[in-house]
């Protein structure tokens, strides 16, 4: 059996791999949030069975970051939603599998991303739908840090405390970047913790790189009656020193030189790349 | 409206306790009535429409009938990449229900208008649309909307709209009901301006013209073959929406005649231009060419 870091090693392998087939995706996004839908999945923390799907008692999670469907479709595969086979189509012709998870092409995926913004006003409604029927379940939403210049996000902020929704966690992919710059540069002032504080919420901070500390917080529930955000701190493109922190890479792949660092820091062989 | 709209949801809210009556501080006033009724089946987000959409696509997901119901302008025109992504796309049971359709807040000007609803929410795959004209048709789209599955929209008029068609009215299978007989003219109505569109065919009539009129109450699957039906042996077809002449009901005639044949159309909406004035209903119906006299007038010239 692989050992956490080997086996997330392996995931980001096959993440690229898989884009490199499909022509393209969202890698740095993907590597950024990997650990914490390999924890919500793999390390369990969320209740769940790829067999019944749509079991009413299961936690929910929705990618609100659409952006990283590969590395949720790579972890759902890892969990038992589909098939390795099924993996390989992604970007394929006639594939049911693209860019951005869709619900009307996986079960398991619990609402359709892709545009920014839409994951916490869902996320509340499953949630508020969970307490209507006293099923003591959670929801989680992963959103990106850029993500949080929607308006959408903090009419749900506002409302998450109102309603009262302390089975909803938001776990933040603090990455720091978005598509052309850096967060900071888009909005000056970011200051999530006092700004989630200064709104009701209760907040915790972790690793987001580090599996146990992930798995110890989002394994405890929230405070009574408060919806709560979990700021993992993250390095966009986390994995392959090219691609860290640098926002030329948001929906870029390798050319034939970047390549072969991608192949050594991933640990691919010659013939994994042919 | 509203009064038939919210009895008929409480008549199946008491039915299925997965009916929820979701608003974003704009109610009825049945609200609270609701509320003492049906705990726990009503939820107010404030003044938030894409949360309050978003939020009941997330909660039809998890197996609720949400109601949403808000002013139509701030629920399309506003929340509509919800209403796309979460809502149509997803293909799952929200209803919505766009009150103060057309010109109704006709204090307030365009920012209140919901002129354009029907051309926008048209395009959306999966979206049945109800455009009823009385509080008997309103009572009929909810009962309708819980009944169809998938997306729904209603799209209501605050007007104290007169009713037409009776206590026992029952909703043609076509979406079309056919209000005056008449061959030589036959005007085509939806939503709360039937009362004027009534009047200018009374004119026409008085003044010799076989005219007739229908109602259309569902614009969305548009029975095109009832429609051509209807039409047949008539020299001129019109349209008469309080809504822009460009994607509703005239667009809809437009295209079914000119792919299927049939006669002349002519539109009358509001053509290419946000609706002038401010006051009464009457008058800014007047203003804008949309009152029984200037219908009448429009058709009269048509005719020539």
């Amino acid at each position: 059996m692989l050992n956490y870091d080997d086996e997330l090693k392996d995931l980001r392998r096959q993440i690229f791999l898989t884009a490199r087939k499909g022509g393209t995706s969202h890698l740095a996004s993907c590597f950024s949030c990997l650990e914490i839908l390999y924890t919500l999945y793999i390390r369990h923390v969320m209740n769940f069975d790829p067999e019944n799907p749509d079991m009413p008692e299961r936690d929910r999670l929705i990618l609100s970051k659409g952006h990283a469907g590969l590395a949720l479709y790579t972890v759902m595969c890892r969990a038992g939603y589909l098939t390795p086979e099924k993996l390989a189509t992604y970007l394929q012709p006639r594939t049911e599998l693209g860019g951005e998870p869709s619900r009307r092409d996986l079960k398991g995926i619990e609402t359709s991303t892709g545009s920014l913004g839409h994951g916490l006003p869902a996320g509340i409604g499953m949630a508020l739908a969970q307490k209507m029927d006293a099923i003591p379940a959670r929801t989680f939403v992963l959103v990106g840090d850029g993500e949080l210049q929607e308006g959408s996000v903090w009419e749900g902020v506002i409302s998450a405390r109102a309603f009262g929704l302390d089975n909803l966690v938001m776990i933040l992919d603090c990455n720091g970047l978005q598509k052309m710059c850096t967060v900071e540069e888009t909005i000056s002032f970011v200051e999530w913790r006092r700004k989630f504080e200064a709104f009701g919420w209760s907040v915790d901070e972790v690793d987001g790189h580090n599996v146990d500390e992930l798995e110890r917080v989002l394994s405890t529930g929230n405070v009574t009656g408060l919806p709560r955000l979990v700021i993992a701190h993250t390095v966009k493109g986390k994995g392959v020193s090219l691609m860290e922190n640098n926002p030329l890479w948001h929906f870029r792949m390798p050319n034939r030189k970047e390549s072969k660092i991608f192949a050594a820091e991933l640990g691919l062989t010659q013939e994994e790349m042919n | 409206m509203q009064r038939a709209y919210m009895s008929a949801l409480m008549e199946l809210a008491e039915k299925d306790k997965n009916i929820l009556h979701l608003i974003a501080d704009s109610g009825t006033g049945f609200d609270e009535m609701f509320r003492r009724n049906f705990p726990g089946q009503m939820y107010n987000f404030g003044i938030s429409e894409q949360l309050m959409t978003g939020a009941a696509a997330g909660m039809a997901i998890a197996g609720k009938i949400p109601f949403v119901f808000t002013y139509g302008s701030f629920l399309v025109h506003r929340a509509f990449e919800f209403i796309r992504n979460d809502i149509c796309f997803q293909n799952i049971s929200v209803k919505m229900a766009g009150m103060g359709c057309g010109l109704s807040v006709s204090t307030l000007g365009p920012s209140h208008h919901t002129t354009e609803d029907i051309s926008v929410l048209r395009s959306l795959p999966n979206l049945t649309l109800l455009s009823p004209a009385t509080p008997a048709q309103t009572a009929e789209s909810v009962r309708t909307a819980y009944e169809t599955p998938g997306p729904v929209y209603v799209r209501i008029g605050m007007n104290n709209e007169r009713e037409f068609f009776g206590e026992s009215y029952t909703p043609s299978i076509s979406g079309l009901d056919e209000v005056i007989t008449g061959r030589e003219v036959v005007v085509f109505s939806t939503g709360s301006i039937l009362a004027e569109a009534y009047e200018a065919v009374n004119l026409l009539r008085e003044s010799g013209v076989d005219a007739g009129l229908v109602n259309v109450w569902r614009l969305k699957p548009f029975d095109s073959g009832a429609f051509l039906e209807a039409v047949k042996g008539a020299g001129l077809v019109v349209s008469v929406e309080e809504h822009s002449i460009h994607g509703g009901l005239g667009g809809i005639l437009s295209e079914v005649i000119a792919e299927k044949g049939g006669p002349r159309l002519r539109r009358i909406g509001l053509a290419d231009k946000f609706a002038a004035g401010y006051g009464t209903l009457e008058r800014v119906r007047a203003e804008n060419g949309l009152d029984a006299k200037s219908i009448y007038e429009s058709i009269t010239e048509a005719m020539r």
